[in-house]
């Protein structure tokens, strides 16, 4: 079977990029994979495109395209897309464009609000209200199956009246390095680490106030931020206010390589992970945390809240969060048994669902049914149909919607 | 309790898992319940026909019969335990292999383009599906139970099924090796045919029938053994008897066999069972010099494994009553204990 496969590659800086570079050599030791290259206009042949779609239009927006000339299976790496089509359209000067997928996505009320951003009468959409308007309704509609990471985005699509298959394919784990070099942070202190991208929805002023909370109990404690910051995101007025010191009670270290995060990963004692709101993704510095065995904060929302308890301590958000996280992460830094209990519980997961060869087992097998499953489902069902003709069972009769439903259950009904 | 057995049968065929089903049936009637063996004829090609002959399992209403209800469903075998029923306990003797480890070997069904995979694929997912859904899921073999949980994920008790009834004894250590089963490519009967080319002392005798049989007596004419190796087509139980108490020693190498009952009849006659390092189910059955031989899967090693036999008669005996002790405890009181527990 030969694939189509559109991603992001290294060395563009995107979880979604990393994730199909540790995926693309699994897969090609199983199927035939001819990898698009952005800008690429070479026709492909291949018996099922694949296509890799997250929020960012700068990332992802030549993908959209390609699987709007060519339908295919689309991996959802994020359910909400409003920054993706506000990019792909406000972004390029389409005002039009947005307007439209507004009006799909809310009717009448969806194309006021769309002139309303447009005009700069209200705030943009896409920063607070994204949630309320995902904007997959063009992705989904052009997708002839959809492989996502969680049961969070699963029952949203779902719920959203996609009716394609689905298949639910963990996110792959990356086996740790042989050898880790050393962080080289300061000794004797007990490090609590945040990486990734540092965005509002990271939550970085609800753990900064947590952590203000945990150093009165923990003084040895030091928490390490690691990742670009977001435009707008100040964070030296939070730690004023909350009488932390920027190098002493905190270490911030920009983007780093992917050798230097995994030292600064494994020179943790807990990872947190926080998320609000959340677009339905997964976390790749999460899922190597798990690799590692450390430990794990998170938000007790979409995929992070699907993590195992013997895994993740879960932390609500909202009412409640702040004491909470400093619950966690004191329960954590004081009880070592704790630690080394939840420590084998992450390798473990690593190990079974999220192991490599496992994932990519299950987008072959995903793959193979998408690739041929017309054919099939129209051999099937034709003959089923003819039964049922011959029978006298009638299109719009009751006894047909159970038939229906035991050859939706059966494979080549859906 | 109104027990429903659910078992596909293949029109004019009969084998090792036709047996188990009518035995389970007549077991359970024993012990007084109310039992019914429900069957479909079952067809698996052309391939999409896999899917249509599931659906119909699917299709059936067996909460109920007659107004009174079926308390219980016990399947066996691909596709029968795709039948709904809340109360669904499957003894698995096999999955569909060709969807499985047959695939890409001569023996699988679907082809390489995407309509086969695609078919194989909805097997998978339907056998997730169908198991899934059992109350108790039990495997007849640790290789089918080790087969499943690979392809599934889905974890199953091993109960092995008890072997047919029959008049078993031992009369003697004879002169020829008895091959019982049905005769297609996975019974791999020819490899007999190739030991007793590469050996001109041995003789065999093939007990039943398939569809390479034609083949096979073909080419054991071509490689001058007439004489030598007896096909003597289907057999009566009296018959089977007969040659089990006459034979040295019984034959049973399939490629990756999920149980076979072969092994546990030759036991019960004392005779000891010469396996291949291949076979799949038979090496939980056969141990290496306890109950037989276990030797590689070539003609040669075939061949003297049976000449060791043939020169080492106190062994031959010794190993021939040690499987005898060993499937004496294979009973079906014990397995319905468990399978109703």
């Amino acid at each position: 079977m030969r694939v189509a496969y559109y991603s992001p590659q290294p060395p563009e800086r995107s979880g979604i990029a990393d994730y199909s570079a540790l995926l693309l050599p699994a897969l090609a030791e199983r199927i035939d994979v001819d990898v698009v290259r952005r800008r690429s206009r070479r026709r492909r042949r291949a018996d099922v495109s694949l296509y890799h779609i997250g929020n960012d239009p700068e990332a992802h927006g030549w993908i959209v395209e390609a699987l709007r000339r060519r339908p295919g299976i689309v991996v959802l790496h994020d359910f909400v897309l409003h920054h993706l089509v506000a990019g792909m359209t406000l972004g390029r000067g389409d005002g039009g464009g947005y307007l439209d997928a507004m009006q799909r996505e809310a009717g009448p009320v969806g194309r006021m609000l769309a002139h309303g951003v447009i005009d700069e009468l209200l705030p943009p959409l896409w920063e607070d209200r994204a949630n309320d308007y995902p904007l997959a309704g063009e992705v989904l509609a052009s997708s002839s199956g959809l492989i996502v990471h969680s049961r969070y985005v699963e029952r949203l699509v779902r719920d959203s009246g996609y009716r394609g298959p689905v298949w639910r394919i963990p996110h792959p784990a990356w086996p740790p390095p042989a050898e880790i070099a050393p962080a080289g942070l300061p000794e004797g202190r007990t490090i609590i680490g945040c990486y990734g991208h540092l965005n509002p929805a990271k939550r970085l002023p609800q753990l900064l106030e947590a952590y203000a909370l945990l150093r009165r109990r923990v003084p040895e404690a030091l928490l390490l931020l690691v990742g670009s910051l977001s435009p707008g995101l100040e964070l030296d007025p939070v730690y004023d206010r909350l009488g932390l010191r920027a190098g002493e009670d905190v270490i911030r270290l920009d983007y780093v390589d992917e050798a230097r995060l995994w030292a600064l990963l494994s020179a943790c004692e807990v990872c947190v992970n926080l998320r609000y709101p959340t677009m339905g993704e997964t976390s790749g510095i999460v899922v190597r945390a798990l690799s590692l065995g450390r430990p794990l904060v998170a938000s007790d929302v979409g995929w992070f809240a699907e993590l195992p308890d013997e895994a993740a301590v879960k932390v609500p958000v909202g009412e409640g969060e702040v004491p909470a996280i400093a619950d966690a992460l004191e329960l954590l830094v004081r009880d070592h048994e704790l630690r080394t209990r939840m420590a084998d519980a992450a390798r473990s997961l690593a190990q079974g669902e999220h192991r490599l060869d496992r994932v990519a087992e299950a987008y072959v097998a995903a793959l193979e049914e998408a690739a041929g499953g017309a054919v099939v489902r129209a051999a099937v069902l034709g003959e089923v149909a003819r039964a049922a003709e011959e029978t006298g069972l009638s299109a719009n009769g009751d006894a047909l919607s159970d038939v229906a439903e035991r050859l939706r259950e059966v494979g080549p009904g859906r | 309790m109104r027990i429903a057995v659910c078992a596909p049968q293949v029109p004019f065929v009969r084998g090792g898992a036709e047996i188990v089903s009518e035995r389970l049936v007549d077991e359970l009637r024993q012990r007084e319940h109310e039992l019914e063996l429900v069957t479909l004829p079952f067809k698996w090609y052309p391939g999409e026909r896999v899917l249509t002959q599931a659906f119909l399992w699917r299709l059936l209403d067996l909460e109920e019969a007659d107004g009174a209800p079926i308390d219980l469903v016990i399947a066996t075998k691909f596709p029968s335990y795709v039948v709904r029923h809340p109360n669904k306990i499957v003894w698995l003797l096999h999955q569909f292999r060709q969807a499985y480890e047959l695939d890409g070997t001569e023996l699988g069904q679907f082809d390489e383009s995407p309509e086969g995979r695609a078919l194989r694929r909805s097997v998978h997912r339907l056998d997730k599906l169908a198991l899934g859904e059992a109350r108790k899921l039990f495997a007849t073999s640790a290789n089918v139970a080790d087969r499943l949980e690979r392809s599934t994920g889905l974890e199953a008790e091993v109960l092995p099924h008890p072997p047919q009834e029959l008049p078993y004894r031992c009369d003697e250590y004879g002169d020829f090796i008895l091959s019982v089963g049905r005769i297609d490519r996975a019974k791999r009967v020819e490899l007999l045919i190739d030991a007793l080319d590469a050996d001109a002392s041995l003789r065999c005798v093939v007990a039943g029938d398939g569809p390479e049989r034609d083949r096979l007596e073909q080419l054991a004419r071509e490689r001058g053994l007439n004489g030598r190796a007896t096909f003597a087509g289907r057999v009566s139980k009296q018959e089977l008897a007969d040659l089990y108490a006459r034979c040295l020693a019984v034959y049973y190498a399939p490629v990756d066999e999920d149980f076979g009952m072969v092994p546990y009849e030759a036991f019960l006659a004392e005779k000891p069972v010469v396996t291949t390092t291949d076979a799949g189910g038979p090496l939980e059955v056969v141990g290496d010099r306890k109950t037989g031989l276990v030797c590689e899967p070539t003609a040669t090693a075939v061949a003297q494994a049976f000449v060791w036999l043939r020169d080492h008669p106190n062994q031959t005996r010794e190993w021939g009553r040690a499987g005898q002790r060993a499937a004496e405890q294979l009973t079906w009181d014990a397995a319905i204990d468990r399978l109703l527990a």
